[in-house]
């Protein structure tokens, strides 16, 4: 079964693909007809779901490429030879698409999907505008000895194209990065990762075969005009069928092109009139019955299948505490081989980072501070979240930023890594300054954090987790190493073993664990915890100060936002406390948690002057 | 006398915009159901009133109270039978927007369809309140300022509902946040199916307003949605007064464009204002940060 589970994509998408080429053998031209059009939407569909499934940008835009690709054909058909065409198809593809995308991929859900369908329709208007108005006739005609069947094969290279192309996008570190994206485009900013060219690369890799397709598709018309050529039909078709199949794998698409395409075609023969009302049923009844598409029935079948298998995949499967049914291997290497102060201080060393030996030079606290923030104020609206805050981190130390819920921690954590853009005041990261800088350039400085309200990619399994920071940090690694690499921080964090479990199914600790897990593999030199240590238990909040005492044995420098004062107490060399958005004291964690406007900032005014 | 002319036009089609994206304003702000169904409720509207007075000599300002608790009760039906599934099964917005866009797509073709069994593709039009009078030196038909009247009217009775009464109250509350909503223990499925309802008689009274001064067949349902949509995004999503003004900036500009450039370029100038609104400002003109 698990055979069927690993080859059955490809058998499946080699098998389609071999029957169709049977076609133009045994077929007749009727057949062949139907068969270019199965495999021309095979393409676009495929193409789409390569930037739109794993990002989830739902674009409308697939007629303006498709069109684009026609209409260089009607200009220059009869001018270039054809292969140049296609070539020239593709360079004009490719273009327009780095222009739309570097404009519009800011844009977030539904305003992307109305902006790509009107970008579809502008085009079209002034191409028909043009053609009246200057060409003096709305259509073209397209006299180019391509047959039928030389279009046939011509889209079927396309087709085989198209899903090479994909499967090795789906391999690369590329592949992660769009679906780490999809997920959660802050979190994978804070993995390192360059968002806007990550999409724009896709973008133009599936656009650029789009407007191939068209390109090769036009003789087949003889005469286009601007309503053939740029119809938005098929941009919502191509959108059905890819989610009928199920956008989010490489084979979904065509599970879903082959059957609507020939369903349209009996619709279209024998229900003429009332083929939009058919239509239009079909996207209902898809819409409702199969909400993952086919590829999520074969999905859910695979995962029903997973869960059955041995009893020590049950135990990862079903998300369980790691420690509680494990025996034997397992157990060697659960959260109980954590460092506790001063054990395997150097065995951990070596475990966090190859390259530790850097470090040695701990607490160095003479030397000029890792992190130096100056007069640091942002507002939003008529509130001053963060107003003037100035202190500085020495290397090697742990720094916590305490005070009242609503005095500005979280918000001077998200000025530091780069999630929101500071109004004024600078911030100095290991002798150079980094305000206002995006998120992936500050964590390549060696910055990583973690979120207050967990942030992981619960459709990702752990390990992919993991590798998502390994994958885009400023030393990238990738392949057997990186999976390694991951293998090892999850042990750390206490996840031993249970690299493959999709992290939606973690529990809320454990999701901070991977969360720190993530973090850790950006080999950062600064660590900002958002309050990492909430809602643990007494024993697991034990375990969780030892780790991070470990953390800070390696050499790393912390910056933690935290309201459990034993962790403070206990960890903390230095403490800045923050009320209604300004410091009112910074200094050693014992005298400042003694001051008294720090107790009375959060006893409350009058208890304290009482 | 250029300028009045464009003025008093594009007025009149701003308005008729702005009615229109109000509608579906509430339905995709509060019920959060991206309708692209929205234009062939204002069609079927369009071609009841046509009906209506054609066949049974009910003038179109009568056929309103005909149409409104109509529409109202067809975008209460759709919204609880077809859209209720959708809305207990999405984890998320996204999710929900997804399934929303393409259920919805389905029941356009749908209403498409039955619209052309019905009239088939052909114009239709007829002629009310067509005497012209004029105005600071240009002539307008009684029936666009009529319309026009009326736009004003039911925009301003919206904008009173919702600021002034609880349950208006309520739907400005699920448009802000649901969840909160749920909390202060609203009943935040009622309220977002009566904000789609509220916003499909919005369009169908758009429907019948147009259907007295413009021709219109069975295919331009497409057409008006996405002029709404359009209006909607520029204003910023569930933003009455942002629709307002973009409704009434597209409309002058479509009118300009058409009577001082080319009046091919009509709907070009239209996307490309879209589209320039959107690069500058992502979330419209007066849309707040989507986070």
């Amino acid at each position: 079964m698990s055979a069927i589970l690993r080859y059955g994509p490809a058998a499946l998408v080699s098998g389609t693909l071999a029957a169709l080429a049977l076609v133009p053998l045994l077929g007749s031209d009727y057949h062949v007809a139907l068969a270019v059009a199965v495999l021309s939407y095979i393409v676009l569909a495929t193409a789409w779901a390569l930037f739109s499934g794993p990002t989830g940008y739902v674009s409308l835009a697939t007629v303006a490429f498709f069109g684009i690709g026609a209409y260089t054909v009607a200009v220059l058909g009869e001018v270039l030879p054809w292969p140049v065409v296609l070539l020239v198809a593709a360079l004009i593809g490719l273009v327009v698409a780095l222009v739309v995308g570097l404009s519009t991929l800011r844009l977030s859900g539904i305003y992307f999907v109305v902006f790509s369908f009107g970008l579809a329709e502008l085009i079209r208007q002034l191409v028909t505008w043009y053609e009246v108005n200057v060409g003096r006739s709305v259509g073209r005609y397209v006299f180019l000895d391509i047959g039928q069947t030389a279009i046939f094969w011509q889209l079927f290279g396309l087709a085989v194209a198209v899903f090479v192309v994909g499967w090795l996008v789906r391999r690369s570190r590329l592949g992660l990065a769009l679906q780490v994206i999809g997920e959660d485009e802050t979190v994978a900013r804070h993995c390192g990762i360059d968002t806007t060219r990550a999409k724009l690369a896709l973008f133009a890799v599936s656009s650029v075969f789009i407007t191939v397709t068209g390109a090769v598709m036009a003789p087949r018309w003889t005469y286009i005009d601007p309503a053939i050529a740029f119809n938005p039909l098929v941009s919502f078709q191509v959108v059905v069928m890819a989610l009928l199949g199920g956008a989010g794998v490489l084979y979904g698409p065509l599970l879903g092109a082959v059957p609507l395409v020939l369903l349209f075609d009996v619709i279209g023969a024998n229900f003429p009139n009332h083929f939009s009302i058919l239509l239009g049923l079909v996207f209902v009844v898809v819409v409702y019955g199969l909400p993952r598409g086919v590829a999520g029935l074969l999905g859910r079948a695979n995962s029903i299948e997973h869960r059955a298998g041995p009893p020590s995949h049950r135990v990862r499967g079903e998300g369980g505490s790691p420690r509680s049914g494990e025996t034997g291997e397992g157990a060697s290497r659960g959260y109980a081989d954590a460092p506790s102060p001063g054990s395997h201080a150097s065995s951990v060393r070596s475990d966090l980072s190859p390259r530790a030996g850097r470090r040695e030079t701990c607490l160095d606290v003479s030397g000029e501070p890792l992190l130096e923030i100056v007069d640091l104020s942002k507002s939003f609206g008529g509130v001053r979240a963060v107003d003037g805050v100035s202190f500085q981190v020495a290397r090697g130390s742990i720094v916590g930023l305490i005070g009242p819920n609503g005095s500005g921690k979280t918000t001077a954590l998200n000025l530091i890594s780069g999630l929101i853009p500071p109004r004024g005041g600078a911030i100095r990261f290991d002798g150079a300054e980094i305000t206002g800088l995006r998120s992936d350039r500050i964590v390549h400085r060696g910055i990583a954090r973690t979120f207050q309200l967990v942030r992981v990619l619960d459709e990702l399994t752990c390990a992919d987790n993991v590798m998502a920071a390994i994958a885009f940090r400023r030393h990238p690694s990738w392949g057997e190493k990186a999976r390694h690499r991951a293998a090892t921080l999850l042990a750390r964090v206490g996840l031993a073993g249970r690299d493959e479990e999709p992290a939606g199914r973690l529990t809320y600790i454990d999701s901070k664990r991977l969360e720190l897990a993530r973090a850790l593999a950006l080999d950062p030199k600064l660590l900002l915890l958002d309050e990492w240590l909430a809602g643990l238990n007494p024993t697991e909040l034990q375990e969780g100060i030892a780790l991070i005492a470990s953390l800070k044995r390696d050499g790393l420098t912390i910056v933690m936002v935290e309201h459990v004062m034993d962790a403070i107490r206990s960890l903390c060399d230095r403490c800045v406390v923050m009320n209604t958005g300004r410091t009112i004291a910074d200094g050693g964690t014992a005298e400042v948690l003694a001051a008294p406007e720090v107790v009375r900032a959060y006893l409350g005014g009058g208890d304290a002057d009482d | 006398m250029l300028l009045v002319d464009i003025l008093l036009s594009g007025l009149i089609l701003g308005g008729m915009y702005a009615l229109t994206a109000m509608g579906l304003t509430l339905q995709y702000g509060v019920a959060r159901i991206l309708n692209l169904a929205y234009g062939e409720v204002m069609v079927a509207a369009a071609f009841t009133a046509y009906v209506l007075f054609t066949g049974a000599a009910v003038v179109p300002l009568l056929g309103l109270l005909l149409v409104l608790p109509l529409a109202f009760a067809a975008n209460w039906a759709i919204y609880r039978v077809m859209l209720v599934p959708l809305v207990r099964r999405a984890r998320t917005r996204a999710a929900l927007e997804t399934d929303s866009i393409l259920a919805t797509f389905g029941l356009l073709f749908v209403l498409q369809g039955i619209g052309f069994v019905i009239f088939g593709g052909q114009y239709y039009g007829y002629a009310y309140l067509s005497a012209p009078v004029s105005i600071l030196g240009t002539t307008v038909a009684v029936n666009r300022l009529v319309a026009l009247g009326f736009a004003a009217v039911l925009a301003v009775g919206l904008y009173w509902l919702l600021t002034r009464t609880r349950t208006g109250t309520a739907i400005r509350a699920v448009a802000v946040n649901p969840d909160a909503a749920r909390l202060v223990a609203i009943d935040v499925q009622t309220i977002a199916g009566l904000a789609f309802a509220a916003g499909g008689a919005l369009c169908a009274a758009g429907g019948v307003l147009v259907s007295m001064f413009l021709t219109f067949n069975a295919a331009m349902g497409v057409l008006f949605t996405m002029k709404a949509l359009i209006v909607v995004i520029m204003g910023g999503v569930g933003n009455l007064l942002g629709a307002l003004a973009a409704g009434l900036l597209l409309g002058l500009i479509e009118t300009a464009v058409a009577r001082l450039v080319d009046p091919g370029l009509t709907l070009a100038a239209n996307y490309a204002l879209f589209l320039g609104v959107l690069l500058v400002r992502p979330t419209g003109l007066f849309g707040r940060p989507a986070r």
